[in-house]
């Protein structure tokens, strides 16, 4: 794995998130990320992990704090902000695929629109992409006609196919039906092996155990700790940590 | 009753519903009958067609001569201006040789089927409801699109719009559209209907985008804006395309609604289908058979729209 990049591509410092009633969504969570890292952040739900990864590409707003992608501050102004999006892919929980696109229209779309990609460039760009997530023949297929699993991995070939930086996986698996799973997760840990950044939230302990080079636990709003794998699942520090992967790895 | 024990009998239920519906026209008659009324259902094929011949109108004032065939007028621009203007074939001249006329005299009849009172209310109210269709969209697209903007004023402005137009009586709207607008902005009768019914249907039709757009889940528009597509761009290839889908029912429905509102602007001074069901009314001393020909005039059109639209929402259907 090439870890030779000075500059985290992914820093985010003290960042807070304050809901209008007063609630903290994040309390001062800071998180980086290197260039070809794969960190998973595990924790129980609403534990504000999906939070975190959201403020990573604005979709979140903060309130304190600042995070910088590949050395530019994340500004709310829409320009910057749609720039230093073009080089983050997001995969959602339920796909989000556009439905009244086919699938190779929807890896089309955004290259077209935003990268200024001739018809023929995004073509050849969503056909090499749809093959490489083993949906070469579904390119013409609108969303409604695949299945979760094949929806899950259009929108991850579409996210690919502004070829970002890095990519952020919110829950990828968490709406599938369990046989579909396995598909996605392989499609990921490819990306892995390749060498593309990755920040997954995911309650697959598996996928974090084989795939992640630091996996960090979150709790209420907080980051609790971090750690590589294999001291993380094995020799838990934290007790808040203990108890949650008690509970998960019981069910 | 199973419901396919229903369908098999179901001639027998729809027997049923005919006998109902003849029992109820026959009541009718009878109550008819009881004020001694006398249906002449003769007397209206006339103001549908009018077999009397095409009136011709004289274009400009001058002086009419008539050809020796009785058939070909000659009309002279009177203080010699202009090129004089022969008129062939005027089956009845009702002009003598030598009179002069004035523009929009009536010179004559050419022979021939032409449209009675009713066809020519029923193309006025085609008219005024289409073309104020075309306005009230463009309307209802912009305020709908600013009841969901971020913008504060847009909404605010969309807002204010929508609430004073669906707070108030379309009639009183097109008497402030009749009575005020159209002496102050200098409108025509025609003018002044087409921007009541507009103003009046664009409120609706706002509504109708607005739930559209909000219909989309929020999760296309972060899916958009996650590949780096601007404001305008998402709503312009991921929004609205979805909207539309959504939007197109509906808005046939309020296209229907706005062929019967327009009858209202029968109280300016338009001769639309309701207005002309007036005037035949007046001279025919025939009401009740007027007014059921009437009403069943613009249940054709709106029924005809309605099987348009049914076909439209099915395909629609197909593609989701």
């Amino acid at each position: 794995m090439t870890e030779t990049a000075e500059v985290p591509l992914i820093k985010a410092s003290d960042i807070e998130k304050r809901y209008p009633n007063g609630t903290l969504g994040l309390k001062r969570a800071s998180l980086s990320v290197a260039l070809g890292e794969v960190v998973v952040i595990v924790g129980p739900s609403g534990s504000g992990k999906s939070t975190l990864l959201r403020t990573l590409n604005g979709l979140e707003t903060i309130t304190a704090g600042e995070i910088t992608i590949d050395g530019h501050l994340l500004h709310e102004r829409a320009a910057d902000l749609r720039r230093l999006r073009t080089s983050v892919g997001m995969v959602f929980q339920q796909f989000n695929l556009f439905p009244h696109l086919s699938a190779i229209e929807n890896l089309m779309l955004a290259p077209q629109k935003v990268l200024k990609l001739s018809a023929a460039e995004a073509r050849a760009r969503a056909e090499k992409l749809l093959a490489k997530v083993g949906l070469a023949d579904k390119a013409d297929v609108h969303p409604a006609q695949l299945s979760g699993g094949q929806q899950q991995r259009v929108a991850i070939a579409r996210a690919l196919a502004m070829q970002p930086k890095v990519m952020l996986f919110d829950e990828p698996t968490s709406a599938l039906d369990p046989e579909m799973v396995g598909e996605v997760l392989e499609v990921m840990k490819q990306l892995a092996s390749e060498g593309m950044t990755m920040c997954v939230v995911t309650h697959e302990m598996g996928f974090a155990r084989a795939v992640a080079d630091r996996v960090v636990f979150m709790d209420r709003g907080e980051i609790v700790c971090e750690a590589a794998p294999a001291g993380f699942f094995d020799a838990p520090t934290h007790e808040r940590l203990k108890t949650f992967l008690r509970q998960v790895l019981k069910a | 009753m199973t419901s396919s024990q229903t369908s098999r009998r179901g001639w027998v239920w729809h027997a049923l519903s005919l006998l109902i519906l003849a029992a109820f026209c026959g009541s009718l008659y009878l109550a008819s009958k009881r004020i001694d009324y006398t249906w002449r259902w003769s007397r209206l094929p006339q103001y549908l067609l009018s077999t009397g011949g095409e009136e011709i109108d004289a274009p400009f004032d001058g002086t009419v001569s008539i050809a020796a065939d009785d058939k070909t007028l000659t009309i002279t621009p009177l203080l010699g201006v202009g090129a004089a203007q022969t008129i062939p074939d005027i089956a009845v001249p009702l002009v003598a040789d030598g009179e002069v006329v004035f523009r929009g005299n009536t010179l004559g009849k050419k022979p021939g089927i032409s449209a009675g009172p009713l066809l020519i209310g029923l193309w006025l109210t085609l008219r005024i409801s289409f073309v104020s269709l075309i306005f009230a969209l463009v309307l209802g697209v912009l305020a709908g699109l600013g009841r969901v903007s971020h913008n504060p004023t847009a909404r605010d402005v969309a807002s204010f719009y929508v609430e004073i137009i669906r707070g108030t009586p379309l009639l009183v709207q097109l008497f402030i559209a009749y009575f005020f607008f159209a002496p102050t902005l200098h409108l025509s009768a025609f003018a002044a209907g087409v921007f009541g019914l507009s103003v009046f249907t664009g409120a609706y039709i706002a509504e109708i985008v607005r739930a559209g757009i909000q219909a989309v889940p929020k999760g296309q528009t972060e899916a958009s804006q996650s590949l780096g597509l601007s404001g305008l761009q998402t709503l312009r290839h991921v929004v609205l395309p979805q909207a539309i889908q959504k939007i197109l029912p509906p808005l046939a429905g309020q296209f229907i609604n706005l062929i019967k509102d327009s009858s209202l602007v029968s109280v300016m001074a338009l001769t639309d289908l309701t207005k002309a069901g007036r005037e035949v009314v007046s001279s025919t001393f025939s009401p009740f058979e007027v007014w059921f020909t009437v009403a069943l005039m613009y249940l054709i059109l709106t029924g005809g729209l309605s099987l348009v639209v049914n076909r439209l929402e099915k395909r629609l259907a197909r593609h989701d």
